[in-house]
């Protein structure tokens, strides 16, 4: 083979602390090494051009380029190479940037591991094989999991791209938590009036098939053509001729039965509708409550119901669906305050979560739009907030910001002072977080306009005194201990990952962060990709989000997946295992470790067994190259050959 | 088909055997002599016909034999329909090779067992040796005396000889010396080496036979040239392969030529999966060796 070798300077990124002239000379001398060149910005086009001229006069078979990381600029160079002739795999970086001039000033350490690194570069393109990749056709159809606000967005671009959608939604309703906050900051709109509209829009979109009371329960396949089992889980009333009318609900003597939609401040009947402005709006049986599976008798809904849309005998469904990109929707939940034992651990009605304060602000809430206190249904006078409940707390597991906390809590802060004119407000803060736009001049409103009082500090202790609670806190400002006696404490409990989200992150192949929120490819670059092809993240799923930014994420997700559906085939990524059948011993191993089912056993026409790879699924982990005894499965482009011509280098 | 032991070229040495008819069962013996774990000839082909169609094939299992053949069924390069399994409590084999080098006998004419004695008559006289003296290192260690899976089951169960804390003291001692040591140990047996792969045919867990990554050139792990590093890599490599897959059936210690005690690195690789994992190969058919799953959530690591 005859090799190139380009060290970059990089300016001075590089040679300020890497002699890349010495680098150069010492690369002429290894095997196979018939060129090679310092440049000072190789990446720039006359560096490209060099490496495109050099190929051509030198006829160079294979090129390394001494320089950044590969993350930075390996495509580039591949194109280049490939622009010359060269087969983009004949090509090899060494990071001397990142992995050394940066991370040391002395020069002659980082020259010499330079040289090293330029070597195994070297050593490995000696046994890089031209790869080629080949092309699957995409199945335009998208999965979105998770109809919140996020889900909806994605949904309706999509939807509006001519895309077929598939939306699977957990509840019975869509709408996911907005729907159940009663404004919105820093605006002070109506939430489900404007998520209203596009709830509506989803039901009406003849291209977008929506399954409520539904989970993903597996997924198979790759990038363009995944098959999805979806559970539709059994909710006794044929929703196919359920109207929503409401006369079951009215009629069902069961009361009791947990509201979660209102946060359970209030029951709902065992057969309910969540909401009035419901998509599907249909009924449910919850069937842990319903007197006919309870006990055996009832059947009022049965009785009355005017279309003969209840059906007891009904079972879960599962429905296959096929799709060629999935958008990961699925939200968040709030944090159990009652971890706080110092807060009452939930034992005290009138200390309540901020997503309880917006049901009881809600016009469509347990009191209806009435600020009730919980324990006695009277009007409060003194409502204490405290901010970072379940955030910023690395005692709890929870050193993160929630984000969105210190925005909601002005927000009740001023509406409870519009219902309430009478009324004092308190916020115990630590730091008031309100980047956004025109966030931070909501955050005066409540304190100038609306005559709320923050006082900076942690609450240390709740306690009943009389009907009331006190709560005791520190001002460090003052520099003084406070007592504030209320007759409503309000929590602005944080956001964390979704009950259920590390299993479906293991069903769709996605890695989660140590709290459960789902990893984007890159924290900057790719916010919106995972690291499987195919799938995108939208929403609070990713992180804790407020709503402006969840929609934002929900129609760059939907971007990303017409980006994909604009073409008719994907090129698979050639960089995947292959058996070697010569030594394929056919003991399977490697299909039990495969973690993308990418391996099948196929049988040969003498009746031996061996494994296969399904390269468009394959993604080039080497689990199966590590398991594998004789190494007959092999990831192309980091063959054990491969990476032991490195090793042999570097052990020299 | 059954495949059992009978006796060899002289009644010491065991050997196996291959029933094909009736005619054939009065070849069976069993005594401490009978070495030999016979599970590998089911899965490395030659030596044993395909089966008919709705035929199953016999075998002969002591309890440490049977924990290869859990294994093999986990790893589904067996189906335990196509068995008929004889499971036979055993309270130890011997370690032949010793008791020749330390007796010196020789023109053996034929071999008893009186009590805890082995009487071994040749030509000259009877010699008694106990065999509690004679039991393989491996039998020392044994926890499993009863075969964990079978059909019929030859004997009474009997009680293991072994705690299960007490399962690797061998590697416990061995752990107790200074690494200096531990290294001019492993440095001397390894190098008395010789590559003749007895220690992989012999085990019945090792399936890739001739495509043995120790032979090939392709991926170049190995070479073939006879010095340290290329043992000591060959070795591990071997017991690499077993991790958490090993029943400690300890052939590969057995028939080793130059007497390298290699069954002792293996120990060390299982006391790890032991510890880390909360798993013992070749107890469960139903359960999936640790090693060969992918599993996010692993607890241990």
């Amino acid at each position: 083979m005859r090799i190139g070798v380009f060290v970059c300077q990089c300016g001075t990124n590089i040679a300020g602390t890497v002699d890349t002239e010495a680098v150069a000379r010492r690369a002429m001398e290894y095997a196979d090494v018939v060129y090679a060149t310092s440049y000072v910005y190789t990446c720039s086009e006359p560096g490209q051009q060099e490496i495109q001229r050099r190929i051509k006069e030198m006829n160079l078979q294979g090129v390394v380029v001494a320089a950044c990381s590969p993350r930075m600029h390996e495509p580039t160079f591949r194109r280049a190479v490939e622009r010359a002739g060269l087969n983009r795999y004949m090509f090899e970086m060494a990071n001397i940037r990142e992995h050394v001039s940066w991370i040391s000033t002395d020069k002659e350490a980082n020259t010499r591991k330079a040289m090293e690194l330029v070597h195994m570069a070297v050593a490995k393109l000696r046994f890089n094989q031209p790869l080629f990749s080949s092309k699957v056709p995409i199945n335009k159809r998208v999965l979105i999991i998770g109809a919140g606000v996020a889900g909806i967005q994605a949904a309706l671009d999509c939807s509006d791209g001519g895309l077929d959608v598939v939306l699977v939604e957990k509840n019975p309703s869509i709408g996911g938590k907005m729907a159940q906050l009663d404004k919105t900051f820093p605006t002070i709109d109506c939430s489900s009036c404007i998520l209203g509209p596009k709830m509506v829009d989803i039901s009406q979109k003849e291209n977008v098939t929506l399954h409520a009371c539904s989970e993903v329960e597996s997924v198979s396949g790759y990038v363009g053509n995944f098959k999805v089992q979806i559970r539709k889980k059994a909710t006794y009333v044929n929703w196919n001729a359920c109207t929503g009318c409401g006369e079951c609900v009215r009629k069902c003597p069961s009361r009791k039965a947990p509201d979660p939609f209102n946060e359970h401040l209030a029951t709902a009947r065992a057969i309910n509708i969540p909401f009035p402005q419901a998509i599907p709006k249909k009924a449910a049986i919850n069937r842990d409550y319903c007197l006919h599976f309870t006990k055996g008798k009832c059947g009022v809904c049965k009785k009355i119901c005017p279309v003969n849309a209840i059906d007891y005998d009904m079972q879960d469904e599962l429905v296959s669906e096929e799709v060629g990109a999935i958008i990961v929707a699925t939200g968040f939940d709030l944090f159990d305050h009652s971890v706080y034992g110092e807060y009452g651990g939930g034992r005290y009605p009138d200390v309540i979560s901020g997503l309880q304060y917006e049901r009881i602000l809600s016009a469509s809430g347990p009191f209806g739009g009435h600020i009730r206190r919980p324990s006695n249904g009277r009007e409060p006078r003194d409502i204490v907030f405290i901010a970072c409940v379940g955030s910023r707390d690395a005692s709890v597991g929870r050193p993160y910001c929630s984000g969105v906390c210190c925005m909601y809590i002005a927000k009740q802060a001023i509406l409870t002072r519009d219902h309430l004119p009478d009324s004092n407000c308190y916020v115990f803060y630590m730091d008031i977080r309100s980047p956004g736009k025109n966030y931070d001049e909501f955050v005066r409103r409540a304190q100038e306009e609306y005559g709320v009082q923050y006082i900076r500090g942690r609450v240390g202790k709740i306690y009943p005194r009389g009907d009331r609670m006190v709560v005791q806190g520190a001002d460090t400002l003052l520099g003084i201990q406070v007592e504030v006696e209320a007759d409503l404490v309000v929590l602005a409990t944080g956001v964390e990952a979704s009950a259920g989200a590390g299993e479906l992150a293991e069903k769709l192949r996605i890695s989660y962060d140590q709290y459960g929120f789902y990893m984007e490819s890159h924290p900057k670059l790719r916010p919106v990709e995972t690291n499987t092809a195919g799938v995108f993240l939208a929403g609070a799923c990713q992180g804790p989000k407020d709503i402006p930014a969840s929609v934002a994420q929900g129609s760059a997700a939907a971007a990303k997946v017409q980006a994909l559906f604009a073409r008719d085939a994907i090129e698979t990524d050639p960089q995947v295992a292959l058996v070697n059948e010569r030594t394929c011993v056919g003991c399977l191993k490697c299909i039990m470790v495969c973690p993308f089912g990418a391996i099948q056993s196929k049988t040969l026409r003498d009746g031996s067994i061996k494994a296969e790879v399904l390269a468009s699924v394959c993604q080039g982990c080497g689990l199966c190259n590590a398991t594998c005894p004789p190494k007959a499965i092999q990831l192309q482009h980091a063959t054990d050959n491969q990476i032991l011509a490195e090793l042999n280098i570097l052990c020299a | 088909m059954v495949i059992g032991w009978g006796t060899g070229y002289d009644p010491l040495h065991v050997t196996p055997v291959f029933l094909r008819g009736l005619e054939d069962v009065s070849r069976l013996i069993w005594n401490p002599l009978c070495v030999q774990n016979l599970t590998g000839y089911l899965v490395k082909g030659a030596l044993t016909p395909p089966l008919e169609e709705g035929k199953k094939i016999g075998i002969c299992v002591r309890g440490c034999d049977s924990r290869s053949l859990v294994a093999l069924i986990q790893e589904k390069l067996l189906s335990r329909e196509s068995l008929h399994i004889f499971g036979i409590p055993c309270r130890g084999t011997l370690d032949v090779r010793r008791l020749m080098n330390e007796s010196g006998l020789s023109q053996i004419r034929s071999v008893t067992i009186q009590g805890d004695h082995l009487v071994v008559q040749n030509d000259e006289e009877a010699h008694r040796f106990p065999l509690e003296r004679f039991l393989a290192r491996r039998c020392l260690r044994c926890r499993h005396p009863n075969p964990v899976i079978y059909d019929e089951l030859v004997y009474q169960p009997i009680t293991p000889r072994t705690a299960p804390e007490d399962a690797y003291r061998d590697v416990e001692a061995m752990e107790a010396r200074s690494l200096q040591e531990r290294h001019l140990f492993w440095s001397s047996e390894l190098d008395r080496c010789i590559r003749c792969y007895a220690c992989r045919n012999a085990c019945p867990l090792c399936i890739c036979q001739d495509r043995c990554i120790a032979e090939t050139r392709e991926p170049r792990w190995l070479t073939q040239r006879v010095n340290l590093p290329e043992k000591f890599l060959y070795h591990f490599i071997h017991a690499l392969h077993l991790a958490g897959r090993c029943t400690e059936c300890g052939e590969c210690e057995r028939v080793c030529p130059m007497e390298i005690p290699v069954t002792l690195i293996k120990e060390k690789l299982n006391q790890i999966t032991r510890d880390l994992l909360h798993y013992e190969a070749g107890l469960d058919p139903e359960a999936l060796p640790p090693l060969l799953t992918y599993n996010p959530n692993e607890a241990g690591i």
